[in-house]
């Protein structure tokens, strides 16, 4: 089996983005939202691994969840690890680890492998409650 | 339109030199915020994105949703009420007085972000310093897991290193070291000299480099060192990159900084992105002896357990009250996706997630643009706010008030 079939685990870093807060901040949870948050940043070697270009898509796995979003590539990267804004997105892939001192953090372990699927849209990320 | 002069409440910087030209319904030119502090500004007189009262999703009167929420106080089991970190410091002493009424249990962003931090800074366990300080004084400012080109716009131009008097003029060079310990390149560490790039999770080990308690200290350990002990007065900024890799264990960086201030002057400053959690977490201190996660239903209790997120986790609470906060947005969908069939009701200036899944919405005053008070700057300098320059709402303070009168424990 290949990287390319069975992805590689990276760790995923998220991380405050000011264009991703001012969009939030207007309200806006369509496609301005999901361009600036759905995208991964990877290292030129992860993405030569996974056979990807800059802009390809993949799918990132945790057992909290799947996104699929676009990737980029992040010519300072380091192989192993990936960097994304804080969003839904990474919202999605975090788990809650009870009883843990600062829980949920910044890193996150996740399979990250070539996609097919389209990119996750904001509206399924959103939890929505029943009201009584 | 007349000119007035506010303090931004957008981010922790609290910037109090923003020009608005207003004529109490309609914004005008801005001048001197950040793209952030804009953006929140031009919100605040925006109505499409403030919200109005409503009732499980049914447009109500302010006084049928004041009733509705104290109705549900009133009638639940296991009450808690969480955010305040954007909220002046007469909200949060009236909503610590709420949980004591109703014994509930109270908590802040700061119990899963800055929480540990903070409170050794207000133990005095670890020194600080205000920003005014830092200005021209601090010949050595060292942004840790922080960026606030991300987070705080204006943090560099306003009170660090662009705010230096004294520059070298061949390329206006500020006359103070700048540098970062970052996991990634940013806009930031580009500008520094040096900049330390390190793994995820490494900042234990570069402590313990410093600290000269690792076996084999690495090079960037060295190095450091060295900078920061030759330095005169170095101003740590932390930011949740700092926080998250620690998990929270400030041990190993409270003895490195106290075995650093033994040859140098070292200030640590929190780079907390709210408008005021430093308040919160004081003000709870005080009237609790700590910082988040208080529970008022026997006396005062305190433990990771009375935490937002383990109260979500283990579905504890039947009604939980959020004061100028967006979990929904912040924190894991399969968290939050527990709250289903628990009462919520939030007090927001801004349509969010949070108040979209609310049962019960209660529109507020935005503080510093229609309501004043007073907050605390992320380096604990007390702020009061402008008057108001605008009305139409609420304030989160008369709000809780009301509650405060009518609710029964």
């Amino acid at each position: 089996m290949t990287s390319q079939q069975v992805g590689i685990v990276l760790t995923i870093v998220a991380h405050e983005d000011v264009h991703l807060s001012i969009v939030k901040q207007k309200g806006d949870w369509g496609d301005a939202y999901q361009k600036k948050a759905a995208v991964v940043r990877l290292s030129r070697a992860d993405l030569e691994k996974l056979a990807l270009k800059d802009g390809a898509k993949v799918e990132m796995s945790t057992a909290a969840g799947s996104v699929v979003v676009t990737a980029r590539s992040d010519a300072t990267g380091e192989p192993g690890v990936g960097f994304m804004p804080s969003s839904l997105h990474t919202n999605r892939l975090k788990s809650y680890d009870p009883g843990s001192a600062i829980s949920p953090g910044k890193h996150i372990e996740a399979r990250v492998m070539p996609a097919e699927k389209g990119i996750t849209l904001v509206a399924g990320l959103i939890v929505r409650r029943n009201r009584a | 339109m007349t000119s007035r002069t506010l303090v931004c409440t957008g981010c922790g910087c609290l910037c109090d030199d923003i020009q608005v030209e207003t004529d109490g319904a309609n914004l005008g030119k801005i001048e001197n915020a950040c793209a952030k502090g804009a953006a929140y500004l031009q919100d605040t007189f925006n109505p499409e994105r403030r919200n109005k009262s409503s009732i499980r999703g049914q447009s109500c009167s302010s006084e049928a949703a004041v009733e509705e929420a104290a109705r549900l106080l009133s009638k639940a089991k296991h009450r808690l009420i969480f955010g305040l970190d954007n909220s002046t410091l007469e909200t949060q002493a009236l909503a610590i007085e709420l949980a004591r009424k109703l014994g509930a249990v109270i908590d802040d962003a700061s119990s899963f972000s800055y929480g540990p931090l903070v409170e050794s800074i207000i133990k005095k366990e670890l020194p600080t310093c205000s920003l005014s300080e830092v200005k021209d004084k601090a010949d050595l400012l060292l942004y840790w897991g922080a960026n606030p080109t991300a987070t705080h716009p204006r943090h560099l131009s306003k009170y660090t290193y662009y705010a230096y008097a004294d520059f070298n003029p061949a390329g206006w060079y500020p006359k103070v070291t700048l540098s970062t310990i970052d996991v990634r390149q940013t806009e930031l560490t580009a500008m520094a000299k040096p900049a330390f790039k390190i793994k995820p999770r490494g900042d234990r080990e570069l402590i313990a480099g410093i600290l000269a308690e690792s076996p084999t200290p690495t090079d960037q350990a060295k190095q450091l060192s060295e900078l920061i002990r030759k330095s005169r007065f170095c101003a740590v900024f932390c930011g949740l990159g700092l926080v998250h890799s620690l998990g929270g264990d400030f041990t190993g960086f409270t003895r490195m900084v106290r075995m650093l201030s033994q040859s140098i002057r070292v200030a640590v400053i929190p780079m907390i992105a709210e408008t005021n959690m430093l308040g919160f977490s004081q003000s709870l201190h005080d009237k609790s002896g700590y910082v988040n996660s208080v529970s008022f239903a026997n006396s005062v209790s305190h433990g990771r357990e009375f935490s937002f997120p383990e109260q979500v986790h283990h579905q504890a609470a039947d009604c939980i009250l959020v004061v100028g906060s967006d979990p929904f947005s912040a924190l894991p969908q399969s968290l939050m996706s527990r709250l289903q069939g628990v009462d919520i009701l939030c007090l927001d200036h801004f349509s969010t997630l949070t108040t979209e899944a609310a049962d019960v919405v209660l529109p507020t005053a935005v503080p510093g643009v229609e309501s004043g008070g007073n907050v605390v700057r992320l380096d604990g300098d007390k702020t009061a706010l402008a008057e108001p320059i605008k009305d139409g709402y609420p304030t989160q303070e008369a709000i809780l008030r009301q509650l405060l009168e009518t609710v029964r424990p």
